[in-house]
């Protein structure tokens, strides 16, 4: 009986509702009916499968380009980099798998392939740091980007540029090429990038001796251009741009803010400094711009977007351009308020009070980065090293600053930093010398006080905006009235005399009559 | 590897071998820092302005004169000369060692009408004294405004003898007249030119200057009446 209630299918034996692998669990029609357990395990076998071959076919992709690369070293060198690109398609779909796997099992063991080092192809490295699929995208994407306009930029120095090219894989190589001689053990941090070249870095090998490497880099390869170059600074300063570019973008995450040092925590301590500056005003710095006329609080409010934009950049030069645009900006501010050009004396002020109102994300990390690994001539010398040069003295200022530079008394200056009072609220009986003016004007940040500004000429705009529609209503009553007083007048009128019609109906009457009325006027011919 | 390695040597050759810059001397840029110290006041952005572009007060629409340059001709060297001006005020003297960090030259400027500038010139010299690398900064102690003569506090002697005891080059500028102020630039740039490691080939003789650059410690040279 029950044999022919299975065959009708409207009841199903209890077995096959049990996993398929006999596990004793309960299977599911979605899991290819294993249970939940079984599954996972499959899945992931699976998984892994695919993950392996899309290593092979990597590393098969990246020998081809190598052989092609190492066949067009004599010709043309767009050979190479049309032979990267046709990978890229292959590699992003490897990538995208390689990112949704991540989002699945969030922080387990991965296995993490470098094509690069042959050496050691696979191998197990717990990450340490992963970052969000996202981001390393966009990084990827950026770093693709980066390395196309190197190699744009190095085509046009033909013999020179493919020397300057091999010598930067070769660098980078060899940077990666660092953790061969580290113990599996050892806590590593792995860059993969899309263009298939994983740079893994021992953490243990201090920030310093990475940024020795580097500038040792960079003294060899400026050393042997200026003799391709025939002393000629200039084109060689060109080609250490992009070759820091070029490397500093791959190198960045590895680099930036490392473990090994305490610039996170510098990067905490300044930022608490700053957050305890928070009343400190304009005034007190002797700082020569007022921020009521309305561009200086532009420019202000330009400088400080700039300065916390340098954050965002990875290449040192971009963020000393960040540094020299937000310096261009307090200059602008400067000249404006004093209507002449401001001279170092007025400028470190207001970049410390910049600073102070901006309080750029990771300020520490940043300068040690640059001092780390910029170019050395660039920061000794040169418009952009003048500026980091005063952003470093403004960040050395405020670590240093006490009442004396502010010129407060001690008691004062102690009250403002606990917060028991700020000055704002002292402000009536405080005698700060450089105070010229607005001595009650309240320690706001110039993004608040735009803020208001607008918030005011809307205000302002508002009552207009009424005024006119209340004029208009008005108006609109004023025609309604006016139309229904000329009406009513008309009507008035029209009252007042109603019988002239009749009256003049007679008159014609009476001219029909033709009785006693002179004879009607005919006309005459006066002339011949 | 050895393919490589005769690559570069011949391209090192035909290096050799390129086409010069006629006169047969190539022509070499040398960046030269220069750092001015000084008390608010005594004129440093106005001597500033007077190295770059030789006007008093600063005529063009530029933004600010923190960070100038000016680009001098000698027989067979650019100098790109770059002036660095510091803040002047007492409580930035703190922070001011980073200026002059791979200074070529370094110029303490006082007013010769205000003496506390002077004293405080004084201080600015024993902080450099800590840093001075000899043969890498030429410090020279420079006493401004010297068109107002007739109200000087601090006399020329003076401003020699310490020069003298320090070492140092010394001499008295104006920024308003312009006076020495090429003078002193040309000798910067020479003193400059000779510590430089890069030096080649001999300076030119062309200078508008009699006086010699100073070497050591002795004595530097003045231009005073």
């Amino acid at each position: 009986m029950s044999q022919r209630t299975e065959r009708r299918g409207i009841h199903v034996d209890q077995s096959d509702l049990l996993c398929k692998k006999g596990c004793g669990y309960y299977g599911n029609a979605a899991w290819q009916g294993l249970c939940s357990k079984c599954w996972r395990e499959e899945y992931q076998r699976v998984r892994q499968k695919q993950i392996q071959d899309d290593w092979a076919l990597a590393e098969k992709l990246q020998r081809e380009e190598e052989a092609a690369a190492y066949a067009s070293s004599h010709s043309a060198h767009s050979q190479s980099t049309a032979a990267q690109h046709a990978s890229v398609g292959h590699f992003s779909k490897f990538e995208e798998k390689k990112t949704n796997e991540k989002t699945r099992k969030v922080t387990t063991v991965k296995k993490f392939f470098s094509p690069s080092s042959r050496t050691t192809s696979k191998k197990e490295i717990q990450e340490v740091k992963a970052p969000s699929p996202s981001i390393s995208r966009h990084a990827s994407f950026d770093t693709d980007q980066v390395s196309k306009e190197f190699v744009d930029f190095l085509k046009n120095l033909h013999k020179p540029g493919r020397e300057t090219y091999k010598q930067c894989r070769a660098f980078l190589l060899n940077m990666s090429s660092k953790k061969v001689c580290c113990p599996p053990e050892t806590i590593t941090v792995s860059i993969s990038y899309q263009n298939k070249e994983t740079f893994l870095f021992r953490q243990d090998l201090g920030a310093d001796e990475l940024s020795e490497c580097v500038q040792d880099f960079y003294q060899n390869l400026a050393d042997r251009l200026i003799s391709h170059f025939k002393g000629s600074s200039e084109s060689v300063e060109q080609v250490m741009d992009q070759v820091e570019k070029y490397i500093m973008t791959r190198l960045y995450k590895s680099v930036f803010c490392p473990e090994t040092t305490d610039d996170e925590k510098k990067d905490l301590a300044t930022q608490d400094r700053i957050r305890a500056l928070h009343w400190v005003t304009i005034q007190m710095l002797c700082v020569s711009m007022e921020e009521d006329i309305p561009e200086v609080s532009e420019n202000v409010v330009k400088a400080i977007t700039d300065i916390i934009e340098m954050d965002s950049k990875r290449v040192p030069r971009d963020k000393l351009a960040c540094i020299t645009r937000c310096s261009k900006h307090i200059f602008s501010a400067i000249r404006i308020t004093k209507n002449e050009p401001a001279s170092a004396d007025d400028f470190l002020p207001a970049l410390i009070y910049i600073v102070l109102k901006a309080n750029p994300p990771r300020l520490q990390s940043n300068i040690q980065y640059i001092t780390r690994f910029c170019n050395p001539s660039r920061l000794m010398t040169g418009e952009d090293g003048y500026y980091f040069t005063n952003l470093c003295c403004a960040v050395a200022f405020i670590e240093k600053l006490n009442a004396q530079s502010l010129n407060l008394s001690p008691e004062e200056f102690e009250r403002f930093m606990s917060g028991q009072t700020s000055p704002q609220f002292s402000s009536s009986d405080s005698d700060w010398p450089c105070s010229e003016s607005g001595l009650g004007t309240t320690v706001t940040n110039p993004v608040l006080v735009q803020l208001n500004h607008n918030l005011e000429l809307l205000t302002g705009l508002c009552t207009r905006q009424e005024a006119v529609m209340e004029a208009a209503q008005s108006l609109q009553a004023d025609l309604l009235t006016w139309s229904d007083s000329v009406q009513q007048e008309v009507h008035n009128i029209l009252e007042k005399y109603p019988l002239e019609i009749i009256s003049k109906v007679s008159a014609i009457d009476a001219n029909t009559d033709n009785d006693n009325l002179p004879s009607p006027i005919k006309p005459q011919v006066f002339a011949d | 590897r050895g393919l490589f390695i005769i690559r570069v040597f011949l391209l090192f050759l035909m290096g050799e071998t390129l086409p010069r810059v006629p006169g047969g001397v190539p022509v070499r840029t040398l960046r030269v820092k220069m750092v001015l110290l000084g008390s608010s006041g005594v004129g440093k952005s106005s001597l500033a302005v007077r190295f770059s572009k030789d006007q008093f007060r600063d005529s063009s629409p530029t933004v600010g004169c923190a960070y100038l340059t000016r680009v001098l001709y000698l027989e067979d060297i650019t100098l790109r000369f770059e002036i660095w001006d510091t803040a002047g005020q007492e409580k930035y003297h703190s922070v001011t060692p980073l200026y002059y960090r791979g200074a070529h030259a370094a110029l303490v400027v006082y007013d010769i009408c205000k003496k506390e500038t002077f004293v405080r010139a004084q201080v600015w010299l024993r902080e450099l004294e800590k840093q001075y690398i000899p043969g890498s900064t030429v410090v020279w102690l420079i006493g401004n405004k010297e068109d107002l003569s007739q109200n000087r506090e601090v006399s020329l002697q003076e401003g020699q003898n310490l020069a003298q005891e320090k070492g140092l080059s010394f001499t008295e500028t104006s920024a308003l007249s312009g006076d020495r102020v090429n003078e002193l630039l040309l000798a910067v740039g020479k003193s400059s030119s000779h510590d430089a490691p890069v030096q080649t080939g001999r300076l030119s003789d062309n200078l508008s200057l009699s006086n010699g650059v100073p070497q050591g410690s002795d004595s530097g040279p003045t231009f005073g009446p």
